[in-house]
Order: C-alpha cells, then structure tokens, then sequence
C-alpha cells in the first residue's frame, strides 16, 4: 500500500515537472518572490545588528527554506476546486492529496534548481558560515518544515468548498507565517513575551526553526523537532477533517 | 484633457458597483487590509524594541514612511495593478488590445487607467491613519509647506508607479512572452524601509534608476523634515517625469509594432 502510494506520488512529481519545463520564466518569478523577504529582512538585521554573523547566517538560511518550503495550493489545487477539475480527480482509485503534493514537490524541485544556486553565492558574498553538524541537524527540521507548509497552504485551501476567497485567507496565513516564523525578525530577537507564543505555535516550525538548527541558535534540538512533529499530526487531522467535509459539500457541473 | 479624469472617476464607479455586490468580499478586504497593516507595524515594533535607530531614522519617522508606503502601495493596488497585471498577457498577446484602439479616448489611458479595484482602496484609508499617527508622535511641528510638499511627492510616486508599470507591460510588444510586472512587485518591497539601509550602490539605483525610494521614503523625509529630503525630492522627481515621459513613447512605439489578433 505505501508503496503504491509512493509511486504513485513519484508519477504525480514527475509529471507535473516536465508540466513547469516550459514555465521557467514564472519559476523565475517564484524565485524572486520567495527570497526577497529574507534578503530585507538580512538588510534590516544587519543594520540592527552590525556585524553580527549569526544574523547573516540566519537570513540566507532562511531564504533557502523558503524556498524548498513554498507552497501555492491556494492557486494550484484551490483553482481546481474552482473550476470543476476536482471532480476527475475524485473519480480516480487514489486518494486525491497525491494531485496536490506531487504538484508542491515539483514546484519546489524547480525553486530549488533555480534558486538554490543564488542562496548559495548570496552565501558566499556575505560570508555566511555554518558548522557541518549544525547543517545536518537541520535536516530533519527542513523536512518537518516542508511537511508542516503543505499542510497549513492545504488547509486553508480547503476552504475554496466554502468560499471563493481563498488567496485572502491564504495571505492571512502567510501574514502569521512571516510575523511568528521567523521572517520579520529571528525569535530570539521578539520582544519576551511573544518568544514563547512563537516558539509553541507551528509558524516557526514551518520556516525559522530549519534556518535557526542550521546556525546553532538552539542548543536542544529535540524539543522543537517533537513540537514540529505534534503540529504535523495536528494539522494532518485538521486537514483530512475539512477534506471530508468539503468533499461532502462538492457539486460539479457539466465535465 | 479634462475627459480623461471624467473617465477615471467613471471606470471607478462602475468597478466599485460590481465589487459593493459581493458584501462578504468587503469584510475580507477590510479584515486582511487591516491584519496586514498591523503585520508591518508590529514588525517596526520589533526592530525598535532592539534598536533607537534604523539608519539613522527614529520610530515615529519609519511609522510616517510605513503610512506612507502602504499609501503608495494602496494606490497601486486600487488603480494600477487592475489594469497592468495582465496588460501584457491578455491584451497585447491575446489581441484584446482591439477593443481599446477603437474606442474614442487615448488607449494608453484606457489599457492602463480604464478600470479599479475599489476594494484595495481601503488600504488608503488605513495608511492616511498611520502616517497621521506617525506625524503626531515625531512631536515635531509640520508646515502647510511639507504637508503640500508630501501629497505632490506621493502623486509623482504614484505617477512612477504608473509610468514604471507601463513601460514593463510595453516590453510585450517586442517580447509578449517576457513578464516582468511580477519582479516589480517583489523589487516593489525594497520601498517598505528607509533607502538608506541598502549599501551605496542599491540605494543610487533606488534613487534615480528605478526611483522606489520616491515611493515612501523621500515624502516621509520631507514630511518629517530631514535633512537633504528636499534635494533627493528635486532629483527623484526629475527621474519620475523622465519615466513618464518613457512610458508614453514606449506605449506610442510599441502600438506601431502591433498587429491584433481579431476576434
């Protein structure tokens, strides 16, 4: 069955990157998107914080998760709720959340290819250093990250059975995700008693914990990995929950 | 002349009767328009939590340059995006330029200026408030003149904004493939702090190439009186109307270049 499931999910994956060959200008574009923030953000903190190379090491970090972690279902699955292709999805003998992550792993594939390479001199140009162990322990915070994303975009794409103002509830979402993730400023520099509040809540584990691992800023890793893993659970039943629900609520017309 | 803001109130008024027909659209708006302005205020919040300064510039001068950006921002959403997003894509890729050309006003004004999005207009709203409260608390007295000096300087950014937009969209007519209003909108965030945090070179371009930093933070500068504001207000403007200027023959060329698609 899982591997059933994981083939069926490489198909997905493999078929929607050929799909975004011919997008790459747009792929440009989703690059641009996703790392402007962080590089303010690097601008912005290094002016707080002169010469501080923590905080350089933290925003180009982070502008290579955003990248591997971007997630767009409120345009990509949402839009297919939308205008009725759903409804072939639910006729095929798979469950349809394969449609949506195989989506989201081609499009990060193809930030990754593009934009990967610019953190990386980004890296280099602004003297970025991290420990190689440091960088290894963010590995599983990335993968948690990547997962919890998904997760939080889908949710509130679930919302298009209802209304047909996803991509404002979606941008509300991503209003919590650079306020509380780590975006705006790295937790540690919140004012006190928003450090806790961020660090309990999943927005920090969706984008600034991979990028904080990687710098060395947490000394106990296991606590937050936990923390992440609980939200994806948390999450997941939310998500498969308003699934039905929707699903239940789906009228299409014509075909 | 005096047609074509005749046209521009009626394009609004047309757009704000088919957006007040969805009421729960409204409350959304108001709703996410609201939350993202508190987003960027508590961001402020926190890099003045840590800091007296951002280069140089005191809270109340980054509240005023805040209300300002997102006042500029407003605009833009209201009456530029509407009409420039998909300029190049829909109508001078997919020929639906024709209907513009043969309409009896300029089709520069009608492709890019023709419709709104009342909605985003909020926006302005929300801003005019913060740049009020960010003025109050500078607790320095404001002039009639910087006050005049502002709104002229907020009117050239916006005009920028315009002639910026349409020369990207008339890239379309030499490569209709080639999209770069999307850029603009991420190169748009570099406005949202003072220009004086970017290294020399970046803040140059932001200054008279690309004159984003027309967009908030010369007016904020001149609002709250700081120094040298005035003489970057000259240059800026002179670089806004050499834009403009652009974007006019750009447009006039480019519609040489084009052949319709019919339909």
């Amino acid at each position: 069955m899982t591997a059933r499931l994981a083939r069926l999910v490489g198909l997905r994956v493999r078929y929607q990157f050929l799909d975004w060959l011919g997008a790459w200008w747009f792929v440009v574009t989703l690059v641009v998107a996703s790392v402007t923030g962080p590089l303010i953000g690097l601008v912005v903190w290094t002016t707080v914080r002169p010469g501080n190379p923590a905080t350089v090491g933290y925003f180009v970090a982070l502008a290579g998760v955003q990248l591997v972690t971007a997630s767009f279902e409120n345009h990509t699955f949402a839009e297919a709720v939308y205008d009725g292709r759903i409804g072939h999805d639910l006729l095929k003998p798979q469950p349809v959340v394969i449609g949506p992550v195989g989506e989201n792993i081609a499009i990060r594939v193809w930030l990754a290819i593009f934009g990967l390479p610019f953190v990386a001199a980004a890296a280099v140009a602004m003297h970025a250093a991290y420990r190689w162990p440091d960088v290894l322990l963010a590995v599983p915070a990335l993968l948690g990250a990547a997962v919890l994303r998904f997760l939080w975009t889908w949710l509130l794409a679930l919302a298009a059975f209802w209304t047909e103002r996803v991509h404002a509830l979606v941008a509300f979402g991503n209003v919590l995700v650079f306020l509380l993730g780590g975006a705006a400023a790295p937790i540690a520099e919140l004012p006190g008693p928003w450090r806790p509040v961020a660090a309990a809540l999943p927005f920090h584990a969706m984008l600034g914990l991979p990028a904080s691992v990687a710098t060395g800023a947490v000394p106990t890793v296991a606590v937050p990995l936990m923390t992440q893993l609980g939200w994806c659970a948390v999450l997941a039943a939310a998500a498969a929950l308003t699934w039905r629900a929707g699903v239940r609520r789906y009228t299409a017309v014509g075909g | 002349m005096r047609k074509l803001p005749r046209l521009l109130a009626i394009g609004f008024a047309l757009a704000l009767r088919r957006t007040l027909t969805f009421r729960v659209n409204l409350l959304f708006d108001v709703v996410l328009a609201v939350v993202a302005l508190l987003s960027t205020l508590a961001t402020i919040m926190i890099i003045f939590a840590r800091t007296e300064r951002l280069a140089g510039w005191t809270r109340s001068e980054v509240i005023v340059l805040i209300g300002t950006f997102e006042l500029v921002s407003g605009i833009k959403a209201t009456f530029v995006d509407p009409n420039l997003t998909f300029l190049s894509t829909r109508a001078i890729r997919e020929g639906r330029l024709d209907h513009h050309l043969l309409q009896p006003a300029p089709s520069l004004f009608l492709a890019t200026l023709g419709t709104a999005a009342p909605l985003a207009g909020i926006q302005i709203l929300l801003s005019l408030g913060v740049v009020a409260v960010g003025v109050h608390a500078t607790a320095r007295p404001v002039t009639i003149g910087a006050v005049t000096t502002w709104a002229v300087l907020v009117g050239a950014a916006a005009a920028v904004t315009w002639a910026i937009g349409t020369l990207l969209a008339s890239l379309a007519f030499w490569a209709p493939r080639l999209d770069l209003q999307s850029l603009f909108g991420n190169a748009w965030q570099l406005g949202r702090y003072p220009a004086d945090i970017y290294a020399r070179p970046l803040r140059l371009v932001l200054t008279h190439a690309v004159p984003l930093a027309l967009v908030a933070t010369i007016p904020a500068g001149t609002l709250t009186r700081r120094a040298g504001a005035e003489a970057a207000a000259v240059t800026a403007g002179a670089t806004g109307a050499v834009l403009v200027l652009l974007a006019a023959i750009a447009w006039r060329r480019g519609l040489r270049r084009y052949s319709g698609a019919g339909g």
